[in-house]
């Protein structure tokens, strides 16, 4: 085992640290989030960075770097809270593609790698919380092609994307997957802000006509490569959490330190040094995890990497509510206000939870494992 | 970054854990499997087993003796011994006061001590706390005067563990009463059948005899079992406790116990069906189980990057492995349930009748529950470690 960073990792982190101090402050993170629409210019430098490329292989235009790079890459990414769907379509979107087959690698990766598509995964579906096997979305193959119908929700960055990855269920009842794109006849797209400041959608398909061309995959390939698509953006979400700990932690500390009461420094009051002690106890955990959620990428027991990838779900939302819950705390009112960034991480942190899995999810997977 | 084990690694644990099957006594394996008290005999046979072996020094350099591993190898070794249900390694010479004398020491006393304590042919204990100096180390106040060719000691020592085996002491004294608190401070080598030395018990809430009180009166100490410098001893102690906290993260007596915990929660029976299928203590089991692979995580991190030694990172892990040795035995009380309200000392001495109601691992766990919260007491208690964290990790 070895926890350095090679050098192209430390490299890159040490140049996405840069671009993220420059480019992703906190009056221009606030100002993308009130247009609501993805800001190209910033999108274009995560890709020239070769950020979108990172694990996608070289064959198809990307850096072909091993799984465990998310961990540098996702970290940098969370310190600054890059709200930009770097993890739905270059980490999720890549991974599913990935499995699909060479026509669909061929097809989707040099354009993801290169930032020019955005994908995302539409797996989800109302009502039914965080079931990965399509029901209500229905994919029926005719002589053109398919014919899609049905609903998809919290399509993470949905109406950015240009294309969906929609799973749905096909007329033997197996998982289907397909590449809709966002320009097809009959979709319904509604946009939707988030907690977090990003944008999910819900996607209403009516009678959507697709040529043959559009189907990924199908049945037992189609359900192994939505997983792969669900374990990487976990992972990725994981190391973006525990980076967003990390800079929260720094941004706790500073104020401690600047704030005074009681004519002395907030910082020297032992009961808020052992809370800050606290943080850093569950965000050294967090990260962690995260190695854990990157390493199970390469675990070939799939029972194990399950189980890998569940725990440090369960860990990454765990210590940041933690983080978060003592990062406002410590603010005092000031953390209750929407002037400082604290609130962004806090929330940030907070939705970790909710995405891929939440707490229940991961320990009823952790169950089913036992 | 390479985040698996590799093949050299892979074999490594492979062959720790072939020699402890082969190799750890029965009837030590069944003491400390079923959480009854062990005897001096017990760490000595242990010691000189893996001392045959070659492996009685896992954390030495081979110019001393020592295996040569690094800190992952050490790792390794102590969770598959653990696992396999072999005593802990006495700290006392190993961790504690070797490292110490390899650093500071005079060539004397490295010749003359160090290669004793592989096999235990000297049993060392520590003498640190203090009845008004327990977290406030540095207010140590038992006194060392100069006397010719010797020191004379008193004072007394407290929480001292396994004293009543030990047959020398590492003992920190003042020697400059009028210097600040941490600079008049020196550490002696005391023989522990010197005139002037009494060893009394102290119970602990586990009804166990693991600590005592020690009487200095008087006592005589040669200036040649002085370590290092005068009035440097409290450098000697720091470097010593940084050893000490990365040992408590306890990882191995955690992977152990959690087997024990799941292997109780399969027998006991609740409302028809084993306790381990219940969805509620399931799932307390499974969050227990990510605690212990995040902290398995966490101690790999800190040993790979810098070959274990230890900085003020340890107190993240001292916390946590108190935390989570102390969960397991809780969650080990509240499976025994109605089982752990009966309490007779005699069933944790192996040998006796096993005599009280319900499944044998319930006699032990109100037991081990009492005594667990000593984890984050010891070795600087959690509130020490927070402090630590403040000011020398985050700089406030």
């Amino acid at each position: 085992m070895d926890f350095i960073y090679t050098e192209e990792q430390r490299m890159l982190a040490d140049s996405l640290r840069r671009l993220v101090d420059q480019a992703w402050t906190f009056p221009q993170r606030r100002a993308r989030q009130a247009a609501g629409t993805l800001d190209r210019q910033a999108w274009n430098a995560l890709a020239e960075l070769g950020v979108l490329g990172l694990t996608i292989s070289q064959d198809h235009g990307g850096f072909g770097e091993v799984p465990a790079s998310l961990l540098p890459v996702h970290v940098e990414l969370g310190r600054g809270l890059v709200s930009e769907p770097v993890i739905p379509s270059a980490v999720m979107g890549a991974a599913l593609a990935d499995g699909c087959g060479e026509a669909a690698r061929g097809r989707w990766l040099p354009a993801i790698a290169s930032g020019e598509a955005i994908v995302s995964v539409a797996w989800q579906e109302p009502g039914r919380r965080y079931a990965a096997d399509p029901q209500d979305c229905r994919a029926a193959q005719t002589a053109e092609g398919w014919r899609l119908d049905g609903a998809k929700h919290l399509v993470w960055h949905g109406a950015a994307a240009d294309a969906w990855f929609v799973s749905a269920r096909g007329g033997d009842g197996q998982t289907v997957l397909l590449a809709v794109p966002a320009d097809a006849a009959g979709v319904r797209v509604t946009d939707t802000p988030t907690l977090d400041g990003a944008r999910c959608a819900r996607l209403d398909f009516d009678a959507v006509t697709l040529s043959a061309e559009a189907l990924l995959a199908e049945g037992e390939a189609a359900d192994a490569a939505l997983a792969q698509a669900l374990q990487w953006g976990t992972a990725a979400l994981c190391a973006h959490a525990a980076g967003a700990m990390d800079r929260l932690l720094e941004i706790t500390v500073e104020y401690l330190k600047t704030r005074k009461q009681f004519g002395q420094p907030l910082a020297t009051f032992q009961a808020l040094q052992h809370r800050l002690a606290e943080m850093l106890v569950a965000k050294e955990l967090a990260l962690s995890m995260a190695y854990v959620a990157v390493a199970a990428l390469t675990e070939s027991d799939a029972a194990q990497r399950r189980r890998m990838i569940a725990s440090a779900k369960l860990e990454a939302a765990r210590a940041g509510r933690l983080v978060a819950q003592l990062a406002v705390q410590l603010h005092g009112g000031m953390g209750m206000t929407d002037e400082l960034e604290v609130g962004d991480y806090f929330k940030r942190l907070t939705v970790v939870d909710q995405l891929m899995g939440d707490t229940a999810e991961q320990l009823a997977v952790l169950e089913e494992l036992a | 970054m390479n985040l698996t084990w590799t093949p050299e690694e892979r074999q490594f644990r492979e062959a720790v854990r072939a020699f402890a099957a082969e190799k750890l006594p029965e009837d030590i394996r069944a003491k400390v499997l079923r959480h009854q008290r062990l005897e001096r005999d017990d760490y000595v046979r242990w010691h000189n087993i893996l001392a045959d072996q070659g492996w009685g020094a896992p954390n030495w350099p081979v110019e001393h003796g020592g295996t040569g591993w690094n800190a992952l190898q050490r790792l390794i070794f102590e969770v598959e011994c653990f696992k396999a249900g072999a005593p802990r390694l006495l700290p006392f010479g190993l961790s504690m006061i070797g490292p110490v004398l390899m650093k500071y020491g005079s060539a004397e006393q490295k010749a003359r001590l160090l290669p004793r304590m592989i096999r235990v042919e000297d049993w060392w204990c520590q003498g640190y706390s203090e009845p008004g100096s327990g977290s406030d180390l540095a207010s140590l106040k038992t006194r060392a005067v100069r006397d010719g060719d010797d020191y004379v000691v008193n004072g007394q020592k407290t929480w001292t563990t396994l004293a009543q085996y030990a047959d020398w002491m590492f003992c920190l004294v003042r020697t400059d009463p009028d210097a600040r608190a941490q600079r008049g401070i020196s550490m002696l080598l005391l023989d522990m059948r010197s005139p002037g030395v009494t060893v009394r018990p102290i119970r602990t809430l586990d009804g166990g005899h693991d600590v005592n009180e020690v009487w200095l009166e008087d006592v005589r100490v040669p200036v040649a079992n002085l370590v290092g410098e005068e009035n440097q001893g409290w450098t000697y102690a720091k470097y010593l406790l940084g050893h000490e906290r990365t040992g408590i993260a306890g990882l191995g007596h955690c992977h152990r116990e959690l087997g024990i915990l799941k292997d109780m929660a399969a027998r006991a029976q609740s409302r028809g069906r084993p306790l381990l299928q219940d969805s509620r203590m399931r799932d307390r089991i499974s969050r227990i189980e990510v605690d212990i692979m995040a902290l398995e995580m966490l101690l790999l991190r800190v040993a790979a990057s810098n070959d274990g030694t230890p900085g003020p990172e340890a107190s993240v892990l001292k916390i946590r492995g108190s935390e989570i040795q102390q969960d397991l035995a809780m969650l080990q009380m509240e499976v025994a349930g109605p089982d752990a309200w009966p309490y007779d000392p005699d069933w944790l001495v192996a040998g006796n009748d096993f005599h009280g109601p319900g499944p044998e691992m319930a006699a032990a766990a109100g037991a081990g529950y009492a005594d667990m919260r000593k984890t984050s007491i010891y070795g600087g208690t959690t509130e020490v470690q927070k402090g630590i964290i403040a000011r020398l990790v985050l700089g406030v």
